[in-house]
């Protein structure tokens, strides 16, 4: 480790990898300059920098209707997804029962079911059941996405709860709700936490199932965004997609704070 | 120290079984997602007609044909750039200390969790006529050195690949930093110079990761919808693509069905064999 002669292949190694970060940075280092142009063409570099995009966004009103069903349709699910993923995470890591790994990997497989798999599957389901088209619709769908990764992100944090502190307290006569309360949920926080914004930021950006399933009302911000890039690559876009890669830069940053803190 | 409480793994009084907080979430996962899956298989046989007049189709139009040699070629091609790319970063990263490995990671982690359309505008800006690289391009050559990177295949491989660097160098990283660091010390000590290291120890035992990431590059672009709608042009169709047109334009639920079957089978197939490989780290998105 100490000493650091550099060869061709670290030099080599170095400079691949650098270009790597350099085409994953590309993306948000072209949007960012672009969201501050002043035109209604889009031209990169922009020739001269004005908050006109973010005004344009902020003043059209089927653009704020789309921001406000996702951040309502993202607030659901995360409340929905954090019910049911932290306590089936807390079930997986403390019990034993029967074909528990079938039952694990079975909820975590939407993560690997194609999107599009699935938004066909509700667009059909939910179609018969009427439920398509609602906001109730969009929870329901963004929690089956949202819930392998609040599962995950619990049962890694469950990991480095003692479970010592939850004998314990068992042996001094709490009941386990009582445990659950005032030991486990307490040292687990920072992962329910973390839990939250990752559900809440999946279902922010989830496009292909709310494609499928928004109705006319109920059409998300990515929907919206697809259509936009889709039909007419509307200079707004870039205004979006930076206050959209804002986001996601703080979700990240909060995140691996609230990792440090473990 | 306490190990005389080793032996009860399962917290607490064993009458109430947490096996209970499994539940809401199985009930959930069962209504949600298991019988709309099953809805997508039900529809696929015509309902119940039962028959297979829809997957027949799938063998006989010649479409369908090209689609999926469209799919495979292009998830196998931007599975190949994305190894390529991620194990340069991830190799980067294990080297690392802890401090700045953290510190770079963000550049990894802030594209993994960016809106997918945030992307894909971002390289029709980048790429398109009068994009950003045109320009570069024009400046330097002039004008007739102007070349079409939007709609066709190279835009769909390079937003692609950046979708699925992240996935990968979180795979690939994680076998990285696996490695006992005392082999790489015993070879140097004996006088193996870097590029031996590399090719005899590091390489080697990291396949699994790059396997691994290969498998699960394989799984999410094969069912790619939005970067092929957007980035492709018409010869770019893939699967997924074609299940929209079905639901959209040709109103045609059972072909659409008969697509989504097919997908649900090739995909399970690929992760089958992730599981294989990395049975307790089937989900490589968490690091």
């Amino acid at each position: 480790m100490a000493r650091r002669k550099r060869s061709p292949l670290s030099i080599a190694a170095c400079a691949a990898a650098w270009s790597g970060y350099v085409f994953l940075a590309l993306p948000s280092v072209i949007i960012i300059p672009m969201s501050f142009g002043n035109s209604d063409e889009l031209i990169f570099p922009p020739r001269s920098f004005s908050l006109y995009l973010y005004e344009k966004y902020l003043l059209e009103s089927n653009w704020m209707a789309a921001t406000a069903e996702s951040l309502e349709v993202a607030l659901g699910t995360a409340a929905l997804s954090l019910l049911l993923g932290v306590s089936a995470a807390y079930g997986l890591s403390r019990a034993e029962f029967l074909a528990k790994r079938l039952i694990t990997m079975f909820l975590l497989s939407p993560a690997f079911v194609p999107a599009i798999v699935l938004a066909l599957g509700l667009y059909l389901y939910l179609g018969a059941g009427h439920v398509s088209g609602t906001t109730v619709g969009l929870i329901i769908s963004h929690t089956v996405v949202a819930v392998p990764f609040v599962i995950v992100t619990s049962m890694a944090g469950l990991r480095h709860v003692d479970q010592r502190l939850e004998i314990a307290a068992a042996v001094m006569g709490a009941r386990r709700f009582l445990i659950i309360r005032r030991i486990t949920l307490p040292l687990l926080a920072p992962s329910v936490l973390a839990a939250t914004l990752f559900a809440f930021l999946i279902s922010f950006d989830e496009v292909v199932i709310s494609y499928f399933i928004a109705g006319v009302r109920t059409q998300t911000l990515p929907v919206k965004m697809y259509s936009a890039i889709h039909w007419e690559i509307s200079p707004v876009l870039a205004a979006v997609s930076t206050l959209l890669t804002l986001l996601s830069l703080g979700i990240c940053l909060a995140v691996a704070l609230l990792r440090r803190g473990r | 120290m306490a190990y005389h409480l080793k032996g009860s793994t399962t917290t607490p009084r064993r009458r109430d079984n947490p096996v209970v907080f499994v539940v809401p979430a199985a009930l959930f996962m069962a209504g949600a997602f298991l019988l709309p899956l099953l809805m997508v298989l039900y529809t696929s046989v015509g309902g119940n007609a039962l028959t297979l007049a829809h997957y027949a189709e799938l063998v006989s139009r010649p479409l369908y044909a090209i689609v999926l040699w469209n799919t495979l070629q292009i998830s196998a091609f931007s599975t190949l750039a994305t190894v390529l790319v991620a194990y340069p970063i991830a190799y980067h990263l294990a080297r690392q200390p802890p401090r700045r490995r953290a510190l770079l990671l963000i550049l990894v982690l802030l594209p993994f969790w960016t809106s997918i359309l945030v992307k894909s505008f971002a390289f029709t800006v980048l790429l398109g006529q009068d994009g950003a690289l045109n320009q570069i391009v024009t400046a330097l050559f002039g004008d007739g050195a102007r070349i079409k990177l939007l709609f066709n295949r190279p835009a769909v491989l390079i937003g692609m690949t950046h979708y699925l660097v992240p996935f990968a160098v979180f795979s690939i990283l994680a076998s990285l930093l696996a490695q006992d660091p005392d082999l790489r010390r015993a070879a140097e000590i004996m006088g193996a110079g870097r590029w031996r290291i590399f090719l005899a120890i590091t390489l080697p035992l990291s396949m699994p990761g790059v396997l691994a990431s290969a498998l699960l590059s394989m799984i999410l672009s094969m069912g790619m919808f939005v970067t092929p709608a957007l980035l492709g042009g018409r010869a770019d169709l893939m699967i997924s693509n074609l299940v929209d047109f079905h639901v959209r334009e040709t109103l045609d639920w059972g072909a659409a069905s008969a697509l989504a079957a097919c997908l649900i089978v090739v995909t399970g197939i690929f992760a089958v064999l992730l599981s294989r490989i990395r049975p307790g780290q089937l989900l490589g998105r968490e690091i």
